[in-house]
């Protein structure tokens, strides 16, 4: 025989109503999934900005003046642009108090036509002998500097061109290349540019096929001192040189920042009004659950159930309503987060991607938020019942 | 000494502005083994007066010694275990929770009482069949009739072996087979058990079978 539980009676009572059941389990359910929507969406941008920036290795990144756009937009985004400034102001930076190291590279796009035999791609020329930003990621891949004529594609190229074998060549700029490995991914917007050294830009300017001209150059990546304040260096170096504007790495991404606080305003707008809507519901229906069950409850005092077994027992049924609901919209958020969110050109664009422990870590504490709010909106209703005398809860009915 | 004292009691129920005299000042002395009925008309104050006997109604004044310990002092927590305890209740209508079978209803004031005490199949059996009922073990309320889910109640109220039995109107809705029936249950468990079965009907045939007969009349009561 089955021992007579709490528990038991709570899921009979929840059994009695099966429509009513349905309709608190699924407004609970919408509710947690858009919870975890909004927050991977959030936290999947924010990481995904730290990472990018953190992972360019430098303090300060300096670009042509009235360029600081087009660079996040390269850096971050992936876009194509491109933009140049005099190869003569590395030697400035680098002169520049607290600076330690400078590198820098130069940003192409190829054309389709008859210069290049593959779809645009965003190439990146740089440095061997002062780079820091692509040397630990080609050490990994092909544990050798890359050779003249030699190129090698980040993760997203190698996809969009279909690299799937290596030592494939291809012609940029009326030039060959080989192709010779793929970095790893790396979450920024260098995953989709074809990497190579620039000894080989002499050729593709004389190809004629290019904006670029000689002693021009992109970006100076910059490392600093330990505790330099890269703000201040910064300013320092926009101080000294005009035709310069300098981003520090904690300032990437503004731009996004400033959209995902908008955005984040927008999904907290719509969480609180879904947030006071299911406690509403779970309210209107906790009362009428309630009122129907006032004579039943009335029995279970007079048999000697005390006020703390009836606040039990209906708040078993919130925790088995809460916890289905919670698992069915934490299944849907999930599931919307990571497959979703694809469309979002926003997280497209900055490869974006939380792990799984992440999505288990936003699904628990969403679920443990969404399981707060059914309490709340069932807390007034229990606590009218449990305090009503015996007899007057039977009389009710 | 009386095992139930009551010593002045009163309960007026405030209706509009009005309040309403329910009990008036009435005193009574329950003895262990007592088998006693209430008659008197509709809301003369037999229910109202038993309801604070049985711990589910506070009254406005007076004493309810259960020994020298008075009832009206107790926290909510003390007066449910009074009840799980000590009472057993039987209301005028269906009092099963439709959501339990015949079993599970009987079980229910385990599920209440101290420390978690389940109450063991066997004794759950022992009063089913008691009442007639151990057939229907596994049987919804809706599946029994009337006199059925009445027997159910009296093994309900008699599980936690109760010192006292408070039966309001028990037999109000049913035949005169069933009701004949139920007062011979009574009886029995009055005599064979000592159980004090304090029993509130309109019917004054059914009051003849108790040893003790009082009359409410207004809030007041008389001996019949």
């Amino acid at each position: 025989m089955n021992d007579l539980t709490f528990l038991l009676v709570a899921l009979k009572n929840l059994q009695r109503k099966p429509f009513r059941t349905g309709v608190l389990i699924l407004a609970i359910g919408l509710l947690v999934s858009l919870l975890i929507f909004a927050t991977s969406f959030t936290i999947s941008v924010n990481s995904s900005l730290k990472k990018a920036s953190d992972r360019l290795g430098a303090d300060l990144i300096v670009v042509p003046v009235g360029a600081r756009g087009f660079a996040e937009e390269f850096l971050l985004e992936s876009k194509e642009t491109s933009f140049y400034m005099a190869r003569t102001l590395i030697e400035k930076i680098r002169r520049v108090e607290g600076v330690t190291a400078v590198t820098h590279q130069t940003y192409l796009s190829s054309i389709s036509g008859l210069c290049c035999d593959i779809i645009p791609t965003r190439i990146a020329a740089f440095n061997q002998q002062s780079d820091f930003i692509i040397k630990p990621w080609l050490q990994k891949s092909i544990g050798r500097p890359l050779a003249k004529g030699e190129a090698i594609a980040g993760a997203g190229t190698a996809e969009n061109l279909g690299l799937g074998l290596l030592n494939v060549e291809a012609t940029l700029f009326n030039n060959r290349f080989k192709i010779v490995g793929v970095l790893e991914r790396t979450g920024t917007g260098l995953d989709n540019v074809l990497f190579m050294t620039e000894e080989n830009l002499e050729a593709i300017i004389k190809s004629g096929q290019s904006p670029l001209k000689r002693e021009e150059i992109s970006i100076i990546f910059v490392k600093l001192e330990k505790g330099r304040d890269p703000d201040y260096v910064g300013r320092v170096i926009e101080g000294n040189i005009v035709e310069v504007d300098v981003v520090a790495r904690s300032q990437m991404g503004e731009k996004f920042i400033a959209i995902l606080a908008d955005i984040n305003k927008i999904f907290m707008v719509a969480i609180l009004l879904s947030s006071l809507l299911t406690i509403l519901l779970v309210w209107a229906i906790f009362s009428a659950i309630a009122n129907e069950r006032a004579r039943e409850i009335g029995i279970m005092r007079a048999i000697g159930a005390k006020q703390s077994h009836i606040v039990k027992l209906f708040f078993l049924e919130v925790l088995v309503l809460t916890l289905i609901g919670s698992l069915l919209g934490g299944v849907a958020g999930t599931w919307l987060a990571t497959r979703l969110a694809s469309s979002f050109t926003l997280i497209q664009n900055l490869s974006a991607s939380l792990g799984t422990a992440a999505h288990l870590v936003i699904a628990a504490v969403n679920l443990i938020l969404g399981s707060a709010i059914c309490l709340a909106g069932a807390l007034l209703p229990i606590n009218r019942i449990k305090k009503m005398e015996p007899l007057l809860a039977i009389k009710e009915e | 000494m009386a095992r139930i004292e009551v010593i002045g009691l009163s309960k007026t129920y405030l209706v509009g502005d009005t309040l309403i005299p329910a009990v008036d000042n009435v005193s009574l002395t329950i003895e262990q083994g007592d088998f006693m009925s209430i008659v008197g008309h509709s809301g003369s104050g037999k229910t109202t007066l038993v309801s604070m006997v049985g711990g589910i109604l506070r009254p406005s004044s007076g004493q309810i010694l259960y020994y020298d310990e008075d009832l009206c002092r107790l926290d909510d927590d003390h007066l449910s275990e009074y009840r799980n305890a000590k009472i057993g209740f039987m209301f005028q209508f269906a009092s099963l929770l439709p959501i339990l079978t015949t079993r599970e209803n009987v079980q229910l004031p385990g599920l209440f009482g101290p420390g978690k005490t389940r109450l063991p199949k066997s004794r759950v059996e022992e009063y089913l069949e008691m009442v007639g009922l151990k057939d229907k073990m596994d049987a919804y309320p809706a599946q029994l009739s009337g006199g059925q889910q009445r027997r159910v109640a009296i093994a309900r109220a008699l599980i936690t072996a109760p010192e006292i039995i408070l039966a309001d109107e028990p037999t109000g809705d049913l035949d005169e087979e069933t009701e004949a029936e139920i007062m011979a249950l009574f009886q029995r468990i009055n005599q064979e058990k000592k159980v004090t079965i304090i029993l509130i009907t309109h019917n004054l045939a059914l009051a003849a079978k108790t040893r003790i007969r009082l009359r409410m009349t207004k809030g007041e009561l008389t001996t019949l």
